[in-house]
Order: structure tokens, then sequence, then C-alpha cells
């Protein structure tokens, strides 16, 4: 059965990501490894994790990347996004953060930081860093149903993976209705909408990561090193 | 009070006098335009100059910013390639025909007006080019009056006029978190809001040549969407003496836009 490892905010630092790669060694039938962005951030010399990432050694599953905040900011100050720059960022932690995160990103990284996709739709899911509205935007379990069943619409998805807000949860739309009553120039008509059943997942960051059978719908919540909490039924 | 609200008036001078004339004759003294004043239509300086000298508060409309910030939108502007060079003489025919008077009044013009709980916009409170279908996601279309603050949402662009009422929802969810074993229900009742689209009164596209607008009585909270017929003729024989493609007559004449629905309504501009 298919299964995905999803991982995000890494932030530049290899030893997190080289640890993920030991841990997901452990794991049976692990086909794919998705990277939701912020593969960079402020604290780390982002380099050699961004080299690791575009050469995989031997052994590690495949990356697949997407950009993320952090990568926006950066793409956004060095011209890559029109006439935008990390604006966000200056704003939030100052001009110093912008220097040092343009500091932190040799040069020769940034033609394959600007590949970088979006995200990805994969069967029935969207893998993203923040939603379909935004790569900024911080879905969570907080966030109301109303804006995180119009994020799953605007992709027409079942199931959205969210990694902005860093954390590790898994909110199911599973029912509830809506009448609409329209008036035009022909006369007046009603309909009736249910809720379809949709998930937002927040797969968390850096050591805490997910991974997800599509086959099946099962989502399990990794901490590096730390095992699993065993969720009743399974099998032996 | 009564307040007319009216949009896309698309340089249609004898259209935008029509219902003018019509509003005044009801004795309705505030009107809230929803942009669009200019593209398609013959006569782009003549309509601005009538709204200014009404002093008509207005927002702009995704002609009126294509005119001011050219046209950079992405390929959500036009359906179709055939659309889309029609689209692109008609944006240069007005560009070359306007005052830069009357586009610094098109600069100035907001994005949205607001007066209590209703809110005033082009397109939607997200961007100027997205279409509020009548048959929208009825979630998505609530998440856009809700998440704008607003009570009632009036809107242009579509060129078709409804008054769509969203009432009597509700979502549940299950929320499972990775410290906990178990998972919660929530329910959350879904607020009732209004969604009015008050057509266009220099192109409209529902089926009827003639133009529409709506009136808000916000004493009773009713919605009149109203028809006023105008000098079709006129306007079609000023399109082809104006040079513009002679379609923009056509289908003003029948009251609808061959082929040029968007097929991706939903689509969010990106500019």
């Amino acid at each position: 059965m298919e299964r995905w490892a999803l991982v995000s905010g890494l932030g530049g630092d290899l030893e997190v990501y080289e640890q993920i790669q030991r841990e997901l060694k452990t794991k049976r039938g692990l086909d794919r490894l998705f990277v939701l962005g912020d593969l960079i951030g402020p604290k780390h010399n982002n380099d050699a994790l961004l080299k690791r990432l575009q050469q995989p050694q031997r052994g590690d599953l495949p990356p697949e990347c997407i950009y993320g905040w952090w990568e926006e900011q950066l793409l956004a100050e060095r011209g890559y996004r029109g006439d935008r720059t990390a604006e966000a960022l200056r704003i939030n932690h100052g001009n110093d953060a912008v220097e040092a995160l343009l500091a932190s990103v040799d040069t020769g990284h940034m033609a394959w930081l600007a590949s970088l996709q979006f995200g990805f739709i994969e069967l029935d899911c969207a893998l993203l860093h923040g939603s379909s509205a935004d790569v900024g935007d911080e879905l969570m379990p907080s966030s109301s149903p109303l804006i995180l069943l119009d994020r799953l619409t605007r992709l027409d998805v079942n199931r959205l993976f969210t990694a902005r807000s860093t954390q590790q949860f898994r909110l199911d739309l599973n029912g509830g209705a809506i009448d609409s009553h329209i008036k035009d120039l022909n006369g007046e008509h009603n309909q009736q909408q249910e809720v379809p059943k949709r998930s937002v997942i927040g797969i968390g960051s850096g050591e805490m990561f997910s991974l997800y059978a599509p086959g099946s719908d099962h989502i399990e919540f990794v901490k590096v090193g730390v095992k699993p909490v065993s969720r009743g039924l399974g099998f032996g | 009070m009564a307040h007319a609200v009216i949009s896309c008036l698309h340089a249609n001078l004898a259209a935008v006098e029509a219902v003018l004339a019509d509003i005044d004759q009801q004795g309705i003294n505030t009107i809230t335009c929803l942009g669009d004043l200019v593209g398609y239509g013959p006569q782009p300086n003549e309509v601005v100059e009538l709204m200014r000298q009404r002093a008509i508060p207005t927002c702009q409309g995704c002609w009126d910013e294509d005119i001011i910030d050219g046209l950079n939108a992405c390929e959500c502007s036009y359906p179709s390639q055939l659309a889309e060079r029609r689209g692109h003489l008609a944006h240069q025919w007005t560009d070359a025909e306007m005052t830069a008077e009357n586009k610094r009044f098109l600069a100035s013009l907001p994005t949205s007006l607001r007066r209590d709980k209703l809110l005033f916009v082009h397109g939607s409170p997200n961007s100027q080019h997205e279409y509020l279908l009548p048959d929208m996601n009825a979630f998505a279309a609530l998440e856009r009056v809700e998440t704008a603050g607003a009570e009632t949402l009036f809107c242009g662009h579509t060129h078709q006029p409804y008054v769509r009422e969203l009432r009597g929802g509700s979502i549940r969810v299950r929320v499972q978190h990775n410290d906990s074993s178990s998972s919660e229900e929530q329910d959350m009742t879904l607020p009732m809001r209004r969604i009015v689209n008050a057509g266009s009164v220099g192109e409209p596209r529902h089926g009827n040549t003639q133009a529409t607008y709506v009136i808000h009585d916000e004493a009773t909270n009713d919605l009149t969407i109203r028809e006023v017929s105008y000098d079709v003729a006129k306007t079609c024989q000023a399109i082809i003496d104006a040079g513009l493609p002679e379609v923009f007559a056509w289908r003003l004449s029948h009251g609808f836009e061959y082929a040029e629905r968007a097929d991706d309504a939903s689509h969010v501009c990106e500019r």
C-alpha cells in the first residue's frame, strides 16, 4: 500500500533531515517523501541542507520539495517575485533578519529554489505549505471551518495537507449543510448543499512530521526518536 | 431609506442616463456604483464625467483597474483567445480615448466601499476579477461575505443580477491532535448572509437587452432587481462608428455575451 512521508520546517537543519531519513528507513512501505516548504530558515546556514536536498545520498528517500514562507521571502528579496520584496519578513523581524536570510543561502541555489512549485496535487490530496489561498496562510484546528472548507473547495480536493502552522492535527469536516435562496429575473428557487467529507491535516514541522497512506486514509504523526502511541485497532 | 446599486456601466451613456433617470424618478438619492465604468462601450469619457458630476461613490472595477495598471492580469480575464483579442482591442481603444483627468479619477477609486454591514465590491472581496456566480458553492460564497465582515455583499462583474440568501448553515468537525488518542467534535452554526449582484447597466448578459440595477430598502431589507429600457440601437451605432469590434454591438442587441463566460469562475486572479 502506498505511503507518503510529509515533512516541513527543516529550516536549514541538516541534522534533523538526516535523523528523519534514518527514521524513514525503519518505516515500511514508504514510497515518497514530500518536503512542504520552509527548507530554509534564519537559524542556520542553509547551504548544506539545500545541497543534500538537490543531491540525495545513496539510500535517501528522494525528496520532492515545494517552496514555503521562508523561500518566498528569499525569492522576493532576490527579485524573483516581480516588484515584491521580503516585506512580511521585514515588518515582522526587521531588516537585520532579511540580511541574515540573504547571507544564509548561497546564490548558487537560487535557480533551484525559484523552480520549486507552490504545491502538489496527488490523487485527491493537495500538498501545500500554507493553503490554496496563500503560502503564508496558517490553517490550524482553531481556524474557522468555513475558511477550511473554502481552502479545500478552491482546489476541489478531499484532503489538504498544510505545514505553515507547524502543528500536527487532523480536522475532518464530517457534517452540516446550508440553504440558499436565489432570486433573479427568472424567478426564485432554493438549493441545499451538504458539507462534503473532507479533511485538513497539519503535518508538523522540523522533527515532527507525518506519514500518510492515501489508500486507507490513515495518518500517523511522528516525532523523530519517539515511538508512536497506539491508536487502537490495527493489524499486528 | 432606499438606496440604489449600479454596476458595469461599460461606457454605455444611453444606458447610464436611462438608469439614473429611473432612480431619480423613484426619489432615491443614495446611489453606489460597483465599477467597470469603461470598457467595451463607445463613451468612456462621457460616462466617467457623468459619474463625477453626480458624485456617485464608486468602487474600481477590473476594466478600470486594467486601464490604469495595464493588462497584467493572469489568464483569467478572458475565457478564450478570441475573447482576449477583442478585449485587447477594446482596451487599446479605451486607453487611447480617455483623458488623463478621467484616468486619474479611475486610479483614485477604492476597491471596496463599506456602509455599516453593507460591503460594496466589483467582483468579490478577494479580487476585482473573481466571479461570484449565483450557483457558486454556497459555503465558499458565505466565506467571501463572512471573512469580509459584512452581512450583505453587493457585487457586479458577472452581468447577471441576483439576490442570494445563505441561511440555516452549519458545519460539524472532528479534530484529532498529535498528542491525544481521542478526538473532539465541534459544531459551528453559520450566520445568515446575503450576496446581491447588481447585474449590468451598460452590457446586460441576463438574456435581455434591458439595463439592470438593484434597489435595497434598508428599513424593510427588501431587495428589488430593476430592468430599464434604453436606446440600445443608439449605443450599437456608436460602437460601430467608433471602430470597436462589431460583436460588441451584436451581443448588446441580444443581451448576452456569446462564448465569453469564464470556464473557471472560481479562479482567483493572481496578478
